[in-house]
């Protein structure tokens, strides 16, 4: 062997173990540690809530600790027939939502596959996107009056311009290359956005869905305290008149949850739906 | 030599435009390609390459002058002028099989002899093993194996490689090239393909268009005579034919000539 290439003995390395901090820059940290934490930050929050209720801070009308909101909660179920109160509401936001993506779906991909479909909405849209959905109730109440065709009218514009709009930017993003691929393998228009274009953007469109489907439970909530007769928030509405703030955090809580099982259905559907893609992002 | 011409390219212009009145990119360029030649567009960075190869993809358009292959002139992209790009395209949502049978798929082959065609090609570039798989399991070499095998199984005129192999790393590349060679002798195919790596120009051509820097023009166009006739089948063969030193040393002075005139310029 020559001498440029002779091997160096190796180093005695000092303490080769890396050891664990708990702050480190943008570092994993094991799962255990992950569940521990996002277990501790809800106890955490469940004892300063009922500590609050038992310091006396606030009249304990005002501020039931939570036990009360359990109760309150299973009553509401058991006697007052909460679960009709809830399904009105999930059946809003769901057919709501279903309009919104029949329109916002095609016409975003539209827009984000051809600049001229993007040239003729893009100021149409981009003004709407600009206009606080709520700001329309006290029109939609008078058109529509308080039924349900004016929630789902709320529902509908609050959420389609930012749908449309999140559509055609994640259509936009399809690799050129991708779709220069089927053109040059012979692909038509019409094939190429089949093909290509949607099987592209449809995870980022899942993901759109995702997130606006969470906006849309907030409009919800807004719609029904202004004008219902049915639905969580008309719930908590009545609830207010008598005093059953126990009952209008149950219904908070109630919201919260539906939105969470939501938002992990969509993300299993998209886990499953879409398990060639790399990683789950 | 005139009678096998397959592709014909005559006084290409093409320019840019831009606010400031346009970027001119390629200035009167004519060549030829023929039949069953691997013809490799060689040149520094910003001859147009790429875009002469696009124009002849029909994804570009050229300002002036005409384009033919096989006597009919070209207008827009087809099926004829297959076409592998230097980024990864296969097809994520799609397996190995399913991406190398979609553009026979598009052309409306009826299934089985899809299915034939797709299986043959996908042996040629040895992924049979991998048919079922999708891309986010396979490493970049492979990625390139099945956008090859997509574009022939598709039977094009013309095979249009734009640096197919650029974003692989060096040992691959090898092979990948290796294996395009191999697929030249069993396929009776045509190759356009551009690159700036000296080594791979010389290994593929048979034929080299160099083109020299803004605008893009053509400055010679380099028949390999030290390979005629010579069997190469690995990198190894080539550096120790008598004639290649030569012929790298000329090409580098061909790019240096070409840095130096950008620096006095």
């Amino acid at each position: 062997m020559t001498q440029a290439l002779r091997t160096l003995p190796a180093t005695r390395a000092k303490d080769t173990r890396p050891k664990l901090r708990i702050f480190e820059f943008k570092s994993d940290i094991p799962a255990s540690w992950r569940l521990t934490l996002g277990v501790a930050v809800w106890i955490l929050f469940f004892a300063i809530w009922q500590i609050a209720a038992w310091s006396g801070v606030m009249p304990a009308i005002l501020l039931p600790g939570p036990g009360k909101v359990l109760t309150a909660l299973y009553t509401l179920f058991a006697e007052n027939g909460f679960l009709g109160d809830v399904m009105v509401s999930v059946w809003r936001v769901m057919f709501s939502f279903a309009l919104a993506c029949a329109v916002a779906v095609p016409l975003g991909i539209l827009m984000g596959a051809f600049k001229s479909v993007e040239a003729f909405f893009s100021p149409f849209v981009s003004a709407w996107r600009y206009l606080p959905a709520p700001s329309f109730i006290p029109l939609l109440l008078m058109w529509f009056g308080a039924g349900d065709a004016q929630k789902l009218a709320l529902l509908f514009i609050g959420v389609i311009w930012f749908l449309i709009t999140l559509i055609a930017d994640h259509t936009k993003a399809v690799p050129k290359d991708l779709i220069n691929t089927s053109v040059t393998l012979g692909g038509s228009r019409w094939q190429v956005l089949r093909t290509v274009v949607v099987p592209a953007a449809l995870p980022n469109i899942v993901i759109a869905m995702r997130q606006m489907l969470a906006v849309s439970w907030t409009y919800l909530v807004i719609a029904e305290i202004t004008a219902a007769d049915a639905g969580i928030g008309a719930m908590m509405m009545r609830a207010k008149r008598f005093l059953h703030v126990d009952q209008i955090m149950a219904g908070i809580l109630v919201i919260g949850l539906l939105g969470l099982i939501f938002d992990y259905l969509l993300r299993a559907l998209h886990r499953r739906a879409f398990q060639y893609l790399d990683e789950y992002s | 030599m005139q009678s096998s011409t397959i592709l014909s390219v005559q006084n290409v212009c093409k320019t840019f435009p831009t606010r400031g009145g346009g970027v001119e990119a390629l200035r009167d360029v004519s060549f030829s390609v023929a039949r069953n030649e691997l013809c490799v567009l060689l040149g520094p960075s910003g001859c147009g390459k790429s875009t002469l190869l696009n124009i002849v993809a029909g994804l570009h358009t050229p300002t002036s002058g005409t384009l033919s292959l096989e006597g009919r002139p070209i207008h827009g992209p087809a099926r004829e002028r297959g076409m592998v790009f230097q980024s990864y395209t296969s097809f994520p949502w799609l397996t190995v099989l399913e991406n190398v049978e979609y553009g026979v798929k598009l052309n409306g082959i009826p299934k089985a002899e899809r299915r034939e065609r797709a299986l043959h090609y996908i042996g040629l570039v040895h992924l049979t093993k991998f048919r079922d798989s999708y891309p986010k399991t396979l490493s970049g070499g492979m990625k390139q194996r099945v956008a090859i095998a997509r574009t022939l199984a598709n039977a094009p005129e013309i095979l249009l490689m734009d640096e197919p192999y650029g974003a692989l790393d060096a040992e691959t590349r090898w092979h990948m090239q290796e294996m395009l060679l191999d697929i030249m002798r069993t396929t009776q195919t045509t190759i356009l393909l551009v690159t700036h790596d000296i080594q791979e120009a010389i290994f593929l051509a048979d034929r080299i268009v160099f083109l020299s820097a803004h605008p893009g023009r053509l400055k010679t166009i380099l028949e390999l005579d030290f390979k005629k006739g010579k069997e190469i089948r690995s990198k190894e063969d080539l550096v120790e034919l008598s004639g290649y030193p030569e012929c790298e040393r000329e090409i580098m002075q061909l790019m240096r000539g070409e840095a130096k005139q950008e620096e006095d310029a």
